[in-house]
């Protein structure tokens, strides 16, 4: 017995009657009983209509009187955000194809002239409607942190695998229940892995389903992988602009920065949300003070960010004469993690 | 101030990239050289007392800072503190000459002559 074909819902809107019914006969046709076509001569009439049925791709014409295409895409891409969305338009400037793209259209066309056209423009919505996305997301590691991505799935205790890659690498960090378990970048595997793909200025991420990794090379807490990358990357930036800088500054000696090789062991973790619930407490003397502290920390970074327009908190690093600590405060959540530097051991612990 | 540090902050030569710096000294008088509109003088004198606040707050949960490197979306503001309770204030824009030579402004304050 064949398996029933999804029948598409499909809505045209466009102030010019002729056009839509030209669009009606023709996709129809082509589309067979699987298009249902619907059309309407306003974006007013659109929202309306979306209101009693559920539509698959909604193609629209830019220039419309009242509530223009561009205006109206805006509007859809609050109230129907999964919604598939289209444009043809007769006047296809470059300024228009830009704001329709930005507006969330998937596909920006001039209206056709042909029968030709029509058939061309036929096959690409049909492409786009039958388009499923993939599981996972993806995005540009420029927009996107990558640690904030690994430190949401750690966080959220998610099993997953992302994939990294640019020109010169690819690789994979595999999280299994909020734990990375395994990193692989080239030939390299283990931590060495993880940290070369944190240290990536620029690339490409897909989060993808778990599947168990060839093998496990990583132990470590998520925090302190992070933190270590994070250590990692500033300094391959300080190395680099240290290049070509004339003698090193008698402050060598005297500055409170340990060696690289000397971080080595997280003394406490604090995760919490952002109203102070402990979520995560790990060796912490005091989750109390720990949480105090954090909302100083957010209150007094407020009051700095109001004296000088730097935008919004990020972290604050805390050096100390034994290690660092890093508090980070954010409305969702607050972080405070310490780790003292090799052979030493910080005294805040005892305090 | 020793020459070569008030070379660095003086205006007219500043470090591309740093807003402004400010020292507080253990008398609790402040110093600040302003090098952009949107870190002026006042503030930054402001930013030192509410800093030197933080440093005695962390020192109060067992944390004695060195440094605290407050880094927003769009610049940090380094503290570094000195053996004799003298505090340096240096605000600087992200990825700039300033933010990536902090080390070697401290040093020339950590080399400084702790004032009597």
């Amino acid at each position: 017995m064949k398996a029933p074909t999804k029948q598409y819902q499909i809505l045209f809107v466009d102030d010019d009657p002729d056009f839509l019914a030209m669009i009606q006969d023709f996709f129809a046709t082509l589309g067979e009983q699987i298009w249902q076509i619907h059309c309407v001569t306003s974006a007013d009439q659109a929202l309306e209509f979306l209101k009693v049925r559920k539509i698959d791709l909604v193609v629209t014409d830019v220039n419309m009187p009242m509530l223009d295409g561009i205006q109206f895409l805006h509007i859809l891409g609050r109230s129907h955000p999964d919604l598939k969305k289209a444009v043809i338009t007769a006047n296809a400037t470059e300024e228009k194809r830009s704001a329709c793209l930005a507006e969330g259209a998937e596909l920006f066309i001039e209206k056709p002239r042909s029968p030709e056209g029509l058939k061309s423009i036929f096959v690409m919505l049909e492409e786009l409607i039958s388009w499923t996305p993939q599981e996972g997301f993806q995005g540009m590691l420029r927009r996107v942190g990558l640690p904030d991505v690994i430190q949401m799935e750690c966080l959220g205790r998610n099993s997953s695998i992302l994939e990294i890659h640019n020109l010169q690498l690819r690789g994979r960090v595999y999280i299994e229940d909020g734990r990375i378990i395994h990193a692989q970048a080239g030939e390299k595997e283990g931590e060495a892995a993880f940290y070369q793909l944190l240290a990536l200025p620029s690339g490409e991420f897909q989060l993808q389903p778990f599947e168990s990794p060839p093998k496990c090379t990583i132990e470590g807490q998520w925090e302190f992988l992070l933190m270590e990358a994070a250590r990692m990357r500033d300094e391959m930036a300080a190395e680099a602009s240290a290049t070509g800088t004339t003698a090193e500054p008698a402050a060598v000696v005297e500055s409170p920065v340990a060696t690289p090789e000397a971080w080595s062991q997280v003394e406490e973790t604090l995760i919490c949300s952002g109203q102070g619930e402990p979520l995560y407490v790990w060796e912490c003397p005091d989750r109390k003070a720990r949480v105090a502290l954090l909302q100083t920390v957010a209150q007094q970074a407020e009051t700095l960010s109001q004296l000088i327009p730097l935008g919004n908190f990020d972290r604050l690093e805390i050096l100390l004469a034994t290690g660092r600590a890093v508090a980070q405060a954010r409305a969702d959540r607050m972080v405070f993690v310490r780790v003292s530097s090799g052979g030493e051991k910080s005294t805040a612990r005892s305090s | 101030m020793s020459h070569s540090t008030q070379a660095s902050f003086a205006p007219g030569t500043t470090v591309p990239g740093l807003l402004g710096c400010g020292l507080r000294l253990p008398d609790a008088t402040c110093v600040s050289y302003s090098f952009s509109e949107m870190c002026p003088r006042k503030r930054l004198e402001d930013i030192l007392e509410q800093l030197a606040e933080t440093m005695t707050l962390l020192a109060g949960h067992g944390l004695a800072p060195r440094r605290l490197t407050w880094t927003f979306a769009q610049g940090q503001i380094f503290l570094i503190s000195r053996a004799d309770g003298a505090l340096l204030a240096l605000a600087t824009q992200p990825s700039t000459e300033a933010a990536e030579n902090v080390d070697q402004l401290a040093g020339e304050f950590f080399s400084l002559t702790p004032a009597n």
